[in-house]
């Protein structure tokens, strides 16, 4: 099992290889935080601000993606979410994101946490982004062994 | 008094001819034999010519129904023709008018000289009267609405929280029985992540029943209220909210207490969605009888009068649930500045 520390090294390093300006992962919190989901590791990040906030499991970004287990891609932030919507989306208002993609992090067969790349201009965000995502998804960060299915 | 006919014609006359009543006369076949300057004022030039030249039934070109118990504009059994004019002393008649439409009016239609035949045809117009009304009855029915909606909302949030909320706790505790039962890890780690699942599931349904309506402002007043409502928007949206207050936990009137809790939440709120603000405060105080609110952000602000951002309903209601108190509410707001929202409601 790989260290949990790991985290940070480890979407800092992803950051650099795959140029977005924003690489962040919001993981479940122990019991003793009532599992909340939270943006528990950020890279290229304007303000500490996102991490404290607590995510409603099927609400903003991180919600939808936890409760769905789907990866959303959102190429132009206007298609996504007008103005007096953009509230619902703390993260893209803090961080002034205008592309992203996110994708479920699976460990267990369950979904973990989700992990998010972002770009603070519209159009960045491309299918081949998307894939270097699920790579990253898949191939385990942290502690997560990105298994979406478990074959006794 | 004694009689004097020549006084009483003339008041007659003047009356005719200065009342804002529409008088008109019609013969026994329907033909007008005269009308006064108000009546006049009020046809259709085309209607009036017809009325002047005493066509039959002239008076149909401008009627659009009268009001009868099972229709609101109808001609089934006529006023000009019905063999019982009794009926018709006083009923609502609508007339298509000169440049203002189809209005109502109040008429009153009766025989004046049997012998001849000459039927008298008043109308007073009802626009105002009906304006008052409706808007009387529109006040009843939002306040009627709203308590309904709070009503069914507090029996919902209770019993999300009362019933569904606890049995799911049990679950969860049952769950962790589930420990002194086996030692098979793979089962134990598979009833912690379902204790996950259903704990976050607790806190959902937590969350829905406080969104419907806070059993801290029933049990508890406006300050618990307030407090537990912006500590979850600071923690789901990330602003901060100062509140001040110093009405000391005092309890008001049940309903003033929700106007207050709903009007803070619609003008926190929209200072969330349109000020892009990071801080908000709220004072909350009593002063000459009355009670305060009032919220401030340092945002983007807005121009009164520009087309608004969201659907515009929020401040209407805002100022409708005010007036179900007697209270007003004062929004003003600069381009730059920010926006204030000032609530008060007498006591």
């Amino acid at each position: 099992m790989k260290n949990i520390a790991d985290h940070q090294t480890q979407i800092d390093q992803f950051r650099v290889e795959t140029d977005f300006d924003l690489v962040a992962i919001a993981l479940i919190e122990p019991a003793e935080n009532q599992y909340v989901l939270k943006w528990k590791y950020a890279s290229g990040n304007i303000s500490t601000r996102i991490k404290k906030i607590l995510l409603q499991s099927g609400k903003g970004i991180a919600g939808m993606v936890f409760k769905t287990g789907k990866p959303l891609i959102v190429k132009d932030r206007g298609d996504f979410a007008q103005n007096d919507d953009l509230f619902n989306f703390p993260i893209l208002v803090f961080e002034n994101l205008r592309s992203f993609g996110a994708v479920p992090l699976w460990h267990n067969g369950r979904v973990a946490g989700v992990l998010l790349g972002g770009y603070r201009e519209e159009g960045l965000m491309t299918e081949e982004k998307m894939v270097l995502l699920t790579q990253k998804a898949s191939s385990g960060i942290g502690n997560l062994d990105g298994k979406d299915l478990i074959l006794h | 008094m004694p009689p004097n006919t020549d006084f009483q014609s003339e008041l007659m006359m003047k009356m005719y001819a200065n009342s804002s009543e529409a008088i008109f006369f019609f013969d026994r076949d329907g033909k007008t034999l005269s009308l006064n300057p108000a009546a006049a004022n009020i046809m259709e030039n085309d209607v009036l010519e017809q009325l002047i030249a005493g066509a039959d039934s002239a008076i149909c070109e401008a009627c659009r129904g009268f009001t009868s118990e099972s229709e609101n504009q109808t001609c089934k059994n006529c006023f000009f023709e019905s063999v019982e004019p009794a009926n018709f002393t006083s009923f609502q008649i609508h007339l298509k008018t000169k440049g203002k439409g189809v209005v109502p009016y109040t008429a009153t239609f009766h025989t004046i000289d049997s012998e001849r035949g000459i039927r008298v045809f008043m109308l007073r117009d009802l626009t105002t009267q009906f304006e008052t009304q409706k808007k009387l009855h529109q006040n009843t029915m939002m306040r009627h609405v709203i308590e309904a909606q709070e009503n069914e909302r507090k029996r919902i949030s209770r019993e999300l929280h009362d019933s569904v909320a606890q049995e799911l706790l049990s679950a969860v505790v049952e769950l962790r029985a589930l420990k002194y039962m086996t030692g098979d890890q793979k089962v134990l780690d598979k009833a912690e992540d379902t204790k996950a699942t259903l704990t976050r599931l607790l806190d959902d349904i937590r969350n829905l029943s406080l969104e419907l309506r806070p059993a801290s402002l029933d049990d508890f007043g406006l300050e618990a209220a307030f407090r537990s409502h912006f500590k979850r928007i600071e923690e789901s949206y990330g602003i901060s909210i100062e509140l001040v207050s110093s009405i000391n936990k005092k309890r008001f009137d049940s309903e003033i207490e929700t106007v207050f809790y709903r009007i803070c939440q619609e003008a926190v709120l929209n200072s969330i969605k349109y000020a892009f603000v990071e801080e908000i405060k709220v004072h909350l105080y009593e002063e000459d009888s009355h009670l305060h609110l009032i919220t401030v952000d340092e945002g983007l602000g807005f121009k009164e009068g520009q087309s608004p951002k969201g659907t515009g309903l929020g401040l209407f209601g805002m100022r409708e649930r005010a007036e179900l108190v007697n209270g007003k509410v004062e929004i003003s707001s600069e381009l730059g500045k920010g926006t204030t929202v000032h609530l008060s409601v007498p006591l």
